[in-house]
């Protein structure tokens, strides 16, 4: 019994729990609904116990650090905390229909991680660069902010899929169960309020870190540069929702293209710094 | 003049509107967008290059290639900070009204025209009920202001009464960070140190326009070490270093990658490291004129060939010179000759016949290298402003999100046998986390006055 495994589970078991709260919602059966959440609460304690076996894993190795430093490991740290947070959504607003997506998304996140070939799953040692508790505290506190945008871009697609129904003639049945509109957008707007709390956390903890290691708290490299860009993204989301005319369906928009701007900076600037050779980084 | 006042007037709303601050988030993070697209800092050469002429000067023209260091990157960032002081300044009234105001005359017509309110009636004595109505007040929200008269009983509590102010400490701290920015790039410096292991500098080339500084005092390297996983990987590397004050140690200490120096507001944070030739003995034999002579040069000090009048000067190093192994570069002044010549002297491979300079050819007998530690040197003034903003943007934030303006105000008044109450609450957001607070409050009410 090794981490691999445990986490392996885990991905198919994510799967398993997008089915049922999908097929929940669509055959409006809330026991299925309960069997989902069961199943998802259980996958995230598998997945808590796998991610601290591997932690423990790397320290038999003699590399001893907390998983958070490659690819993968914040791949898998990145399905928890979307996990984790949707959960504590879930009970305390009681309302079991918003799973689909944030089991999707922690499902695809594991998938990726586990099967995608440009992945490396191996345990290897840390360069000296990261050897600080910066690095934990850095990692965490972005990755929770990405998972609450992960939730939050689930239910800004459920709120505009409810607007476009109501608008259209007949309501989608599926629809009926979902919570009011009005609730989506505060659910919508808390998960975002809360993100940029913790994607501001992520991004000063990068700078301080970097301005104690390396004397730079600001060097505009394409990382940092994409996580700002999220973070004025979700600054004008939290505004939007202050103007008049931007509250519902805009800001609803708006979130999709942070959670866009999310993808971007998680997956696409490794793409850009190897696909463009930046003089910057000379 | 009243037409005068119109334009005014106009050009202070849009100053302060929150559009202008849509606009300006999303095209700040439009360009930001572009500078990660093209890679930056690149030269006017460069650029031909890559681009050629004609798109390579259209992208220099426009700053493309340095975007975060254009004047209207940096107007940009203006427009943010007046468009937050001029949107502060013009909703501070309101929300300082909103913390002092305290609601002065409650009456039942006014609470029912609020969203969230409820009214009931109970069958307990006056007295009764209006000691039950303050217990339950100030248990279960906050300890109201109570007033009586005669024949009426109003209550007033509040909760988070400073949480309107949250936002403003937030917005501020988006002005200390960007002034501490700017207090620190007119203040400071930042630059690169490359120290011999034993050697001593206080030379600094700076980052940006590789000028070079002197700094006030010397830094000395007493021991450079490198250690490495079993992977290959670098595992940890270290300095000693000594600040020197006119040749006097003042200050010793070990810096790692992650554990830097400070001294006198400057720092030397350990960032890379490399070889650098220390001496050389080298054999220059010119078979014709049948010389064979012997020498040892230090690195860049010229020396003349004995019984020769021509000189030689060790000029550069490569550690390894494309996978020959490691190479000098050796520059030949020949007697009477305007210009000298130079070329590359393989270390590892003395028969090389490419280790010739004109009439010369050069073997490396031994080498003495030693290794420097590459520093990475920075004063910044500004450092300590950033992170003050930086930690009232993490309160300001964190209070936004969990604190909420909530007040609850309670009337009642005898009708009949019985007492007409009325309760009402209004927060000034996250409505429908007060929702949910003020139905639980409603039931202890209706509970207790049964
Ligand atoms: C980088 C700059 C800025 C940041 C990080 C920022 C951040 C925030 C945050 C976190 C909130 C609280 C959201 C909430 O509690 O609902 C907020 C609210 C607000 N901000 Fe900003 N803001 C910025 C710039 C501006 C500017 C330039 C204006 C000028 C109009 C502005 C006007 C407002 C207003 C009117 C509110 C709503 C206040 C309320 O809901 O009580 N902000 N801002």
């Amino acid at each position: 019994m090794n981490s691999s495994l445990l986490l392996s589970v885990t991905t198919f078991a994510y799967f398993g729990s997008t089915a049922l709260y999908l097929s929940g919602v669509v055959f409006r059966l809330k026991s299925v609904l309960t069997i989902g959440s069961l199943v998802a609460l259980a996958t995230l304690i598998i997945h808590t116990v796998g991610i601290g076996l591997r932690w423990k894993e790397s320290y038999d190795l003699g590399y001893g650090h907390a998983p958070l430093s490659n690819l993968y490991e914040s791949l898998v740290f990145a399905a928890w905390a979307i996990m984790l947070l949707y959960l504590i959504m879930e009970y305390r607003t009681r309302q079991r229909t918003l799973g689909v997506f944030p089991a999707l998304f922690a499902f695809l996140a594991m998938a990726y991680a586990s099967f995608s070939t440009s992945v490396d799953a191996k345990i290897q040692p840390l360069l000296p660069a990261l050897k600080s508790n910066w690095l934990i505290a850095h990692v965490i506190t972005c990755f929770l902010g990405y998972a609450a945008f992960a939730v939050a871009c689930g239910i800004s697609i459920v709120y505009l899929i409810k607007k476009t129904n109501e608008a259209g003639d007949k309501p989608g049945a599926m629809m009926a169960m979902m919570p009011e509109a009005r609730q989506l957008e505060e659910l919508n707007y808390q998960l975002i309020l809360f993100g940029f709390l913790w994607l501001s956390l992520g991004i000063i903890t990068g700078s301080v870190w970097a301005n104690s290691a390396w004397g730079t708290y600001w060097s505009w490299d394409p990382k940092e540069t994409w996580s700002l860009i999220t973070w004025l993204v979700y600054a004008a989301v939290l505004h939007a929702r202050t103007m008049q005319g931007w509250r519902g369906k805009r800001a609803a928009w708006l979130s999709l293209v942070g959670f866009g701007c999310v993808l971007f900076t998680y997956f696409g600037v490794n793409f850009l710094l190897s696909g463009l050779h930046s003089y910057a980084t000379q | 003049m009243e037409q005068q006042a119109g334009i005014w007037q106009k050009i202070n709303k849009t100053l302060g509107s929150l559009k202008l601050t849509l606009f300006v988030f999303l095209t700040l993070a439009v360009f930001s967008i572009i500078g990660t697209l093209l890679p930056q800092g690149m030269t006017e050469q460069d650029l031909h290059e890559r681009f050629g002429p004609g798109l390579g000067h259209w992208i220099e023209s426009v700053g493309f290639h340095d975007v975060y260091r254009t004047g209207w990157f940096r107007f940009l960032l203006l427009l943010l900070c007046v468009n937050l002081v001029v949107c502060s300044l013009q909703r501070l009234p309101k929300t300082l009204k909103l913390i002092r105001h305290e609601e002065g005359d409650i009456n039942p017509d006014k609470l029912l025209k609020l969203s969230t309110h409820v009214e009931l009636t109970t069958r307990l004595p006056w007295e009764e009920t209006r000691s039950r109505l303050t217990r339950v007040l100030s248990d279960g929200f906050a300890s109201p202001k109570v007033s009586l008269s005669s024949d009426t009983y109003t209550a007033y509590a509040i909760r988070g009464k400073w949480s309107p102010l949250m936002v403003y400490v937030v917005h501020s701290s988006v002005l200390i960070v960007l002034a501490g920015a700017l207090f620190g790039s007119i203040f400071g410096f930042k630059g690169f140190m490359q120290i011999s292991e034993g050697a001593s500098s206080d030379e600094v080339i700076l980052s940006s326009g590789h000028q070079q500084i002197t700094l006030p005092f010397k830094v000395r390297c007493d021991d450079f070490d490198v250690s490495f996983y079993d992977t290959g990987a670098p595992k940890e590397f270290r300095s000693d270093l000594t600040v020197l004050t006119n040749d006097q140690p003042v200050h010793r200490q070990t810096i790692r990658v992650n554990d830097p120096m400070s001294y006198e507001g400057i720092t030397f944070y350990q960032s890379s490291y490399g070889n650098t030739l220390k001496l050389a003995e080298l054999e220059l034999s010119d078979k014709a004129a049948g010389i064979s002579q012997k020498m040892t040069l230090r690195f860049r000090e010229a020396g003349s060939i004995p019984g020769t009048q021509d000189r030689v000067q060790l000029v550069q190093y490569q550690p390894d010179f494309s996978r020959f192994g490691p190479a000098i570069g050796v520059v030949l002044q020949k007697h009477g000759q305007q210009e000298s010549s130079g070329s590359w002297i393989l270390v590892n491979m003395p028969d090389f016949h490419g280790n010739r300079i004109e009439n010369y050819h050069v073997k490396v007998l031994r080498t003495e290298v030693s290794q420097y530690t590459g520093i990475q040197v920075k004063k910044d003034p500004g450092v300590w402003l950033v992170y003050a903003g930086f930690t009232a943007m993490l309160i300001g934030i964190g209070l936004a999100y969990y604190t909420s303006q909530r007040k609850i105000w309670v009337w009642a008044a005898p009708k009949g046998s019985a007492q007409r109450v009325v309760i009402a609450g209004r927060a000034n957001k996250n409505s429908l986390a007060f929702e949910a607070e003020f139905t639980q409050l409603c039931e202890r009410f209706m509970n207790d006055l049964k």
